[in-house]
């Protein structure tokens, strides 16, 4: 039995294996098929189809038969006249979380540059502060941070200051407000002559100190992975030829870890659209438990995607054009 | 004497130590210096502020922690802020008798590892072959990654749902019974709600919750090996196959732990596919089902809300609890891994 089948596949293989030697690498690249099959199916199968199913759904509106299943109609674009002339919040909510964006992720990638060459320096306890640093990354998400949204108990316990100052009991929103006092720090900046709007700014990061610090954990992760990719040869020639920190940070960190703060930009608008804490996303969840709730919720959602998608592709575009790439040979 | 004297007060670097310095004059010329003294002001500085954010991050836990202890007497007492002047632990008590808490953790644990498990190995492998193959179309199949990475899974929420309350490929199965006769409205192989089907398929896909951010991870990782490493292996005889898992997978040890910390802690807090796919509490109950008022404690008293609030906050703090034992395990391997990841564009 063995030798029959040699003797049958032995002819087809020759000039097989002919073909297969005319390039290894070719040969080696078709085990390439192998590794990203588990995605390739997952997303043909699953990902695709389902994608174009929540499509069709936005544009239909649909009801559970008794007997089990799905009844379907077309309504075309009524889901989305809903979302848009309909319902009075989701415009207001779409602007909104647009804004906050507009305010939130410069105040993050800053933040998060600022912490990870910091963590970067060699000091006493550097474990001890990373670790810190990265629980929230760890911690604060679904279910915790929707409990957190709603929690009073932190700034009950922590409006101690206010209760002995003033006599009278204060509950303030946050923490941000009990480490530095808001006025001292209006006061601060108009005596610097800055701008109303960059005082109000700074204001309003004080405030939202610990919502920024939670979410730029992963950031801090990237860009301390980007610190440690620069080569320490080139800060000791900076060093040797006696640049200042201040100069060595803006002609040499900055430029190399620009790539960085591109993909992190990206990433934190993604983020910050997906988060369960966004506006639009609880107000979509919302919608998706009320009736005829859940073909809305998907048009919805789809028209926020759109307007995500847009917001990305200008934030890549005019930050691409300055960074840097090192070249590598 | 006096002329040597003169220029070393004009520039203290000029000064010439040897037996007969006095002390304090060594002292002053080392730790007096505008250079010395800026980087003990930079240190101070750096270290307030490194503890101040540690405490902005770490006291919410502090309070959540404190909170837990409290009798519902100490949250109408002012003079209670941060600890109890009755302790106790019947919130504890509770929370682990009234909402299953024990129950709800073998399960969560269970899918949490199984997720964790199954995200690390395929993401690695994907990854490693979107890193060092290069096929036909593989600029565009990884676009596909990225898109699945941008789209939110909560816009396709009904989609998914419909997916696996009848779950079908393609409706293949559903036209074909309905050939031969099949009444059902929608024909499905079966339903997978209540089960850890849903969350299996699709991290044995790699199309789980953030699954799109571990393949591209990997991949920036596996780019930075070099290749001789596998030519010495192909050399020694040894397949593709057979040098992912004994050369390749041994020495991505740090990525992989954290995407198996990052896919196990997201899966552990998540509450979103929980409440998808679990519906039914009686069937599989996980965590995120035991934020709820346990009925043996009565708080129907002056600071209802507080205390409420404070009842809540410990399920978290429950939740958390065995997380936070792994993160301390494991968190010095997942920092070095990120750092080695050269996460570089």
């Amino acid at each position: 039995m063995d030798n029959v089948k040699q003797f049958e596949t032995e002819p087809q293989a020759v000039p097989k294996k002919k073909k297969k030697n005319v390039s290894l690498d070719k040969k080696k690249a078709r085990y390439g098929w192998f590794f990203v099959a588990p995605f390739l199916i997952g997303f043909f199968l699953i990902y695709l189809p389902m994608i174009f199913e929540s499509i069709q759904f936005s544009f239909m509106d649909t009801s559970t038969i008794p007997g089990g299943g799905l009844a379907k109609t077309w309504v075309g674009l009524d889901n989305y006249r809903y979302a848009f002339l309909e319902n009075a919040d989701f415009t207001g909510k779409l602007i909104g979380s647009v804004k906050d964006l507009l305010f939130k992720v410069p105040a993050i990638v800053i933040f998060s540059l600022f912490m990870a060459v910091l963590l970067n320096q060699k000091m006493k306890g550097r474990a001890l502060f990373r670790a810190i640093f990265f629980i929230p990354v760890i911690v604060s998400t679904g279910i915790i941070e929707s409990i957190d949204l709603q929690n009073i108990l932190a700034s009950t316990q922590s409006s101690m200051a206010s209760f002995s100052e003033g006599g009278s009991m204060q509950t303030t929103t946050n923490v941000g407000t009990q480490i530095i006092s808001l006025l001292d720090v209006q006061e601060f900046f108009s005596s610097m002559k800055i701008g109303q709007d960059l005082v109000g700014y700074v204001l309003w990061v004080v405030n939202e100190v610990y919502s920024i610090v939670e979410k730029s954990g992963v950031q801090m992760l990237i860009f301390l992975a980007g610190l440690q990719s620069i080569s320490p040869a080139i800060y000791e020639s900076c060093k040797m030829e006696g640049a200042s920190a201040w100069e060595t940070f803006w002609k040499i960190t900055f430029p190399m870890i620009s790539p960085m703060i591109l993909v992190n930009t990206i990433y934190t608008v993604i983020d910050s659209f997906t988060a369960q804490s966004n506006g639009v996303m609880t107000f979509i969840n919302d919608i998706y438990s009320q009736s005829k709730g859940m073909v809305r919720a998907t048009a919805m959602s789809w028209v926020y995607f759109l307007v995500v998608i847009v917001i990305l592709a200008i934030v890549a575009g005019l930050l691409s054009a300055y960074v840097f790439y090192q070249r590598r040979d | 004497m006096d002329k040597t004297k003169d220029t070393v007060k004009r520039d203290p670097s000029l000064l010439v130590f040897d037996e007969k310095t006095p002390f304090w004059v060594k002292l002053r010329s080392k730790y007096l210096t505008t250079y010395f003294l800026g980087k003990v002001a930079w240190k101070v500085f750096r270290f307030v502020l490194l503890v101040g954010i540690s405490f902005v991050i770490l006291f919410p836990y502090i309070s959540k922690i404190s909170g837990s202890f409290m009798s519902r007497e100490d949250f109408v007492d002012v003079h209670v802020r941060l600890i109890a002047r009755h302790p106790t632990l019947d919130t504890y008590k509770a929370i682990i008798n009234d909402n299953h808490y024990w129950e709800s953790l073998f399960n969560t644990a269970t899918l949490s590892v199984l997720c964790g498990v199954v995200q690390m190995f395929i993401c690695s492998i994907v990854g490693y072959g979107f890193a060092k193959f290069n096929f036909k179309f593989k600029k565009i199949l990884f676009l596909c990654v990225i898109f699945t990475m941008v789209i939110p899974h909560q816009s396709i929420q009904m989609a998914m749902f419909m997916k696996f309350r009848y779950f079908d490929i393609w409706g293949i199965y559903g036209a074909i019974a309905k050939l031969f006769g099949s009444t059902a409205g929608t024909p499905a192989i079966a339903s997978l709600l209540n089960t850890y089907w849903p969350l299996a398929i699709l991290s044995f896909c790699g199309l789980a919750f953030k699954n799109g951010l571990f393949i591209f991870m990997m991949r920036q990782y596996y780019k930075g090996v070099p290749d001789e490493l596998e030519e010495a292996a192909y050399v020694d005889g040894a397949g593709v196959f057979k040098t992912f898992l004994r050369i390749i997978l041994p020495m991505s040890i740090p990525m992989m732990v954290t995407v198996f910390m990052f896919a196990f802690s997201w899966q552990w807090t998540d509450q979103f596919y929980s409440s998808l796919f679990f519906k039914d509490v009686t069937k599989i109950r996980l965590l995120t089902n035991i934020v709820s008022i346990p009925k043996s404690l009565d708080t129907e008293y002056a600071s209802k809300t507080l205390y409420e609030t404070a009842i809540r906050n410990t399920c978290g703090l429950m939740i958390l609890f065995p997380l936070i034992i792994v993160y301390l395990f494991a968190q010095r391997t997942l920092i070095e891994g990120v750092e080695r990841s050269g996460i570089t564009g």
